[in-house]
């Protein structure tokens, strides 16, 4: 944007420096922290560098009960939730945008009205589901509710990716004699996946974030445990571990970022092109 | 939008059903059902002591909801929520716009820098930022009581300090998303269109209100309803972070209450009342967007 | 692509057979029948046991215990989970919910058997107790504690009384004598807080129930009272404001400053004392280990908390915790087995030397008590007449929906005085008594 004058794109820049500092500053904290040995920790003076780092924060985290059944249980009930709801929502996205037929204006309300829903105040219901199928102690608990929760975003979402795909494209297709199912499948999925990326990394957030279901589903069985749980082990009747705590948010949040950093590019792109459309 | 396609005008019979199929049962099982299941057992009488079978289920009509709307306490934290989930939602918007703004008038450098560290924000899992913002307001060891020198005043104790402190925390994380969003948006704005305006002299202010924020408003009504949406059912950080709802449960927000009515003093059913009330209150907000969307002309 | 496409396949597939099932059923939330199907000799029995301040002694006793219950039993496993006490009421009752994933064997405090039996959730193990040689000895109160309309919900464990602990090198330094009567124990807090800043003189929780109790019996007030076996809340009358006052009144920068103080809990303040933080703390025979393995060892004694004249004894509250078998498991005789095991004499001995608990044997106790002097002071508490919490079902919900707490804090943080506060708590309370009759 050349229109802006100089002394005020120099001022802009401080500032958006700044910004990003204490912006990052509580991720700093949390990581400068895990590496901090105790005895700093446990200090009055709260010094914002450390001259011994040292692991034993992260080895409590590992070596308590489990800790890395817990890691990839999170890991495959996001991975599962992600992949089928993503699916479930490109056919769903898919029907809505490029097909007319009766209710589909009252579906698409739906869609969004389903949005609204708090979660948590279905903890109780779903608690009872759960038990009438004897789903609880089970990561199945866990997957199940989330997708549900996930879907109507992603479809919200979706609808935009998919409606850009130019008719003109299916319309070509089917001169060609490609079936329904391979013009779904071969051509518009591949153009969607970036959407599909965007959106996945909503449901992927709030699945690997849960703490309330795993909390209220997984009752007795600690090998069916999310990482949540083990991060509320180290908030102990004594004093707070909080070397403890922050190593074992640093290795929660890890595959969040890494995640972000490798789906950035099509985040950005992807929510512009869903909100603009 | 424009909507009458070759595709669209075809109506292909049973093929969108059969595309919507998995996601209507997923939805109707998981989330219509236990809709239906809240409502029902919020006319019930239903604790302890008949969910392990001591007791017969009875129907008790409107009964829960008269016990709620009697009770002072209730009133006081629909009223929290309201006003927090506001503010939540205003300071949100406020620094995601200003940022957004800012994005654009800056060079790729502190642009990467100020996005990567958004990003890293968003990512945060809201149990561990919150735990990180409780760490670093701690009135023992953490660094802000240090350099603002207030020694160990503890944040957690007022209702109002404690109610900033989760604000604080809601507007970091959730910022990022406006911003990325609102920045995308602008970056779809065509140059020449700012270019002209700022050549007319127009201030920066001017040019947000006259030009930009017009051409966002699609773009600006999705956040802003996304935001209520998060924010009015806020959960982890007020639980987190207030310890389960403050002091006397001076910092309860709706979700909370219910959950602590339902898990804590196993009054499942007017857990479920309070669930039922939040239920019909987004809903109110949801037909105030559809008619935000409608009088745009938009067809959804 | 090829990859993820294939995953989701059966993963969908999972979802829609998992769906299938959903969709039949429709109606109000069955309720769960919690009673056993069958009664195995073998598998893995889950016992969930309360994590203690300082759980490492405790973990010891348990595992020698159990070691030796696995020698008897062939082909029976035990899985023990420490669960935090702050949450047990959730997690207990989501076991009653689920009575699959339900563990076989708990531990649970004194106060909630009403509450628990009425939920149904509690084996009635009458017969089987009155066959065991170790309960003869078991002493009437701790007896009392398990039993509900004449029939008995479990095995006691522990006696839980709690005392005055206070620093005898901060006594010494100021001169100070240990209180004799309340109004000592007040002026010793502020004297201790006045010459030392950095210490709290009496450490003091808004959350802390069972340390405030005795505020209320000594002036002469009631929790609650009962009549012909329904109870109506007393947290109002004259008498027990006096006690709530005298309670709150520790709130402030002359002790504890209520900033820090209201959010606390017994073992917040335990933990301040253990670490060095407070002049005196309000503890049970069960901080003992929490206490010896702080900054604090050897530095300090304990007395029983003095009444409002000189030589009384504040009633303290008789608490301690049971071991109970879920109604649900299906190894009850197992489970049955391990119960004796570890609430029999010889872990109960154990337990004492490891941690401090309270043995609820008499003979075991005097045998303590000659053995041990630090158990004294709780042994005299007892005998000036420890109060039980109401023995009402509804005591449970009043305590899990944290009334009682969230009392104290009210009028510490200032926001209802004594008369408001107590009045709502007096409301919440009879709701509850109500409902649970």
């Amino acid at each position: 944007m050349t229109f802006v004058r100089r002394p005020w794109r120099l001022a802009a820049e401080a500032s958006a420096l700044l910004i990003a500092l204490i912006v990052a500053f509580p991720l700093y904290w949390m990581v400068l922290s895990a590496f901090k040995p105790a005895g700093e920790i446990q200090s009055t003076e709260a010094r914002p560098w450390t001259l011994s780092p040292s692991l034993d924060s992260f080895r409590r985290v590992f070596e308590q009960q489990e800790f890395g059944r817990y890691f990839l249980n999170s890991l495959l009930v996001a991975s599962v939730v992600v992949i089928a709801s993503a699916l479930i929502a490109f056919l769903a996205a898919t029907a809505v945008t490029r097909f007319r037929f009766r209710f589909r204006t009252t579906l698409l309300i739906m869609f969004l009205v389903a949005q609204m829903v708090p979660i948590e105040a279905l903890t109780i219901p779903l608690f009872f589901l759960m038990r009438d199928f004897g789903q609880l102690n089970t990561l199945g608990s866990l997957i199940l509710p989330h997708i549900a929760f996930s879907l109507p975003f992603a479809v919200w979402m979706l609808r935009g990716f998919v409606k850009a795909v130019p008719e003109a494209l299916e319309e070509a297709a089917y001169i060609d004699g490609a079936s329904r199912s391979r013009f779904l499948w071969q051509i518009l999925f591949p153009l969607v996946f970036p959407g599909l990326v965007a959106t996945s990394v909503f449901s992927f957030i709030s699945t690997w974030n849960d703490f309330l279901f795993a909390k209220s589903f997984i009752i007795s069985d600690t090998s069916q445990s999310t990482l949540p749980m083990a991060l509320l082990v180290f908030f102990k009747p004594e004093e707070n571990d909080w070397g403890g705590i922050m190593a074992a948010s640093t290795v929660m949040t890890v595959p969040v970022l890494v995640f972000f950093v490798l789906v950035q590019r099509r985040l950005v792109s992807g929510l512009g092109g869903a909100v603009k459309d | 939008m424009s909507g009458t396609t070759a595709a669209a005008r075809r109506g292909g019979g049973w093929t969108p059903w059969l595309y919507l199929a998995p996601a209507l049962v997923v939805l109707g099982g998981l989330l219509v059902y236990p809709i239906y299941q809240l409502g029902l057992i919020s006319f019930l009488e239903y604790t302890q002591a008949q969910v392990s079978g001591g007791e017969p289920t009875t129907f008790k009509g409107l009964g829960n909801y008269a016990t709620l709307f009697e009770d002072p306490q209730f009133w006081q934290v629909l009223l929290a929520t309201v006003v927090f989930a506001a503010a939540c939602v205003l300071a949100t918007l406020a620094v995601g716009c200003a940022l957004a703004v800012l994005l654009t008038r800056v060079r790729a450098v502190p642009r990467l820098a100020l996005m990567t560290a958004a990003l890293g924000a968003w990512a945060t899992p809201a149990i561990t930022g919150s735990t990180v913002w409780v760490f670093l307001f701690d009135p023992d060891f953490g660094p802000v009581n240090k350099v603002l020198g207030l020694g160990d005043h503890s944040w957690t104790y007022g209702r109002h300090s404690a109610f900033a402190l989760v604000l604080l925390e809601v507007v970091w994380c959730s910022f990022p998303f406006v911003m990325v969003t609102v920045y995308a948006g602008i970056r779809a704005i065509p140059g020449e269109v700012l270019e002209a305006a700022s050549l007319d002299g127009a201030s920066q202010w001017r040019i947000w209100r006259s030009v930009m924020a017009p051409m966002l408003r699609p773009i600006l009504v999705v956040v802003t309803i996304q935001s209520v949406i998060w924010d009015f059912k806020i959960f982890t950080q007020i639980y987190v972070m207030t310890n389960g709802g403050g002091i006397a449960g001076q910092n309860l927000v709706l979700n909370v209450y219910a959950y602590q009515k339902a898990f804590a003093s196993s009054q499942y059913s007017l857990g479920s009342a309070i669930g039922v009330v939040m239920l019909v209150i987004l809903l109110a907000v949801t037909l105030v967007y559809l008619r935000l969307l409608r009088r745009q002309g938009e067809e959804i | 692509m090829k990859l993820s496409a294939r995953l989701a396949v059966p993963a969908a597939g999972f979802v829609l057979a998992g769906l299938a099932g959903l969709t039949a059923t429709a109606c109000a939330p069955q309720t769960s029948d919690t009673s056993a199907k069958n009664d195995e000799k073998s598998g893995t029995l889950r016992v969930w046991l309360f994590q203690e301040v300082s759980n490492g002694p405790k973990q010891k006793v348990v595992d020698r215990a159990v070691d030796a219950f696995r020698a008897r039993h062939e082909g029976a496993d035990v899985e023990i989970e420490y669960i935090p006490v702050e949450t047990r009421a959730q997690k207990i009752k989501a076991a009653f919910n689920d009575p699959k994933s339900a563990p076989d064997l708990i531990e649970y405090g004194n106060t909630d058997t009403a509450g628990y039996v009425k939920d149904g959730g509690l084996a009635d193990i009458t017969e089987e107790f009155g066959a065991w040689r170790d309960a003869e000895d078991t002493d009437p109160t701790a007896k009392q504690s398990v039993t509900v309309d004449g029939k008995v919900y479990g095995a006691p464990l522990f006696v839980g009384v709690r005392a005055l602990y206070y620093r005898t090198d901060v006594f010494d330094d100021l001169g100070l004598e240990p209180p004799k009567t309340q109004a000592e124990l007040v002026a010793a807090a502020k004297r201790i807080r006045a010459e030392k800043p950095g210490l709290y003189g009496l450490a003091v929780g808004g959350a802390y129930t069972y340390g405030a109790m005795p505020f209320i019996w000594a002036h002469g007030g009631e929790l609650a009272e009962e009549s012909g076996g329904t109870y109506t809340s007393a947290i109002d009358s004259p008498a027990a404001r006096k006690g709530i006052k005298a309670y709150t009144s520790l709130f402030g920068d002359d002790n504890c400053p209520a900033a820090k103080c209201a959010e606390m809990g017994g073992n917040d303040t335990v933990t301040a004392f253990a670490s060095g933080k407070a002049g005196m703390v309000i503890g049970g025979d069960f901080s003992r280990a929490a206490v010896e393995a702080g900054t604090v060892k050897g530095k300090y004694a304990v007395v029983p908390l003095p009444g409002v004249r000189a030589g009384e004894i504040a009633p303290a509250f008789a608490g301690g915790n049971n071991l109970g078998v879920l109604k649900s498991s299906s190894h009850r005789t197992l489970a049955v087995g391990l119960m004796k095991e570890l609430a029999g004499k010889k872990t109960q001995a154990e337990l004492f030397d490891a941690m401090g608990f309270l043995p609820t044997y008499t003979d075991v106790r005097e045998k303590a008590a000659g053995k041990e002097p630090f158990i004294e002071p709780f042994i005299k508490t007892l005998a000036a007449g420890a109060k039980a919490a109401p023995a009402s079902a509804g005591w449970a919900q009043i305590d899990s929906s944290l009334v009682l707490p969230t009392m104290f804090q009210e009028v510490v943080s200032g926001r209802k005085d004594v008369e408001a506060a107590s009045g709502d708590a007096a409301r919440k309370m009879n709701d509850a008594f109500g409902a649970a009759r």
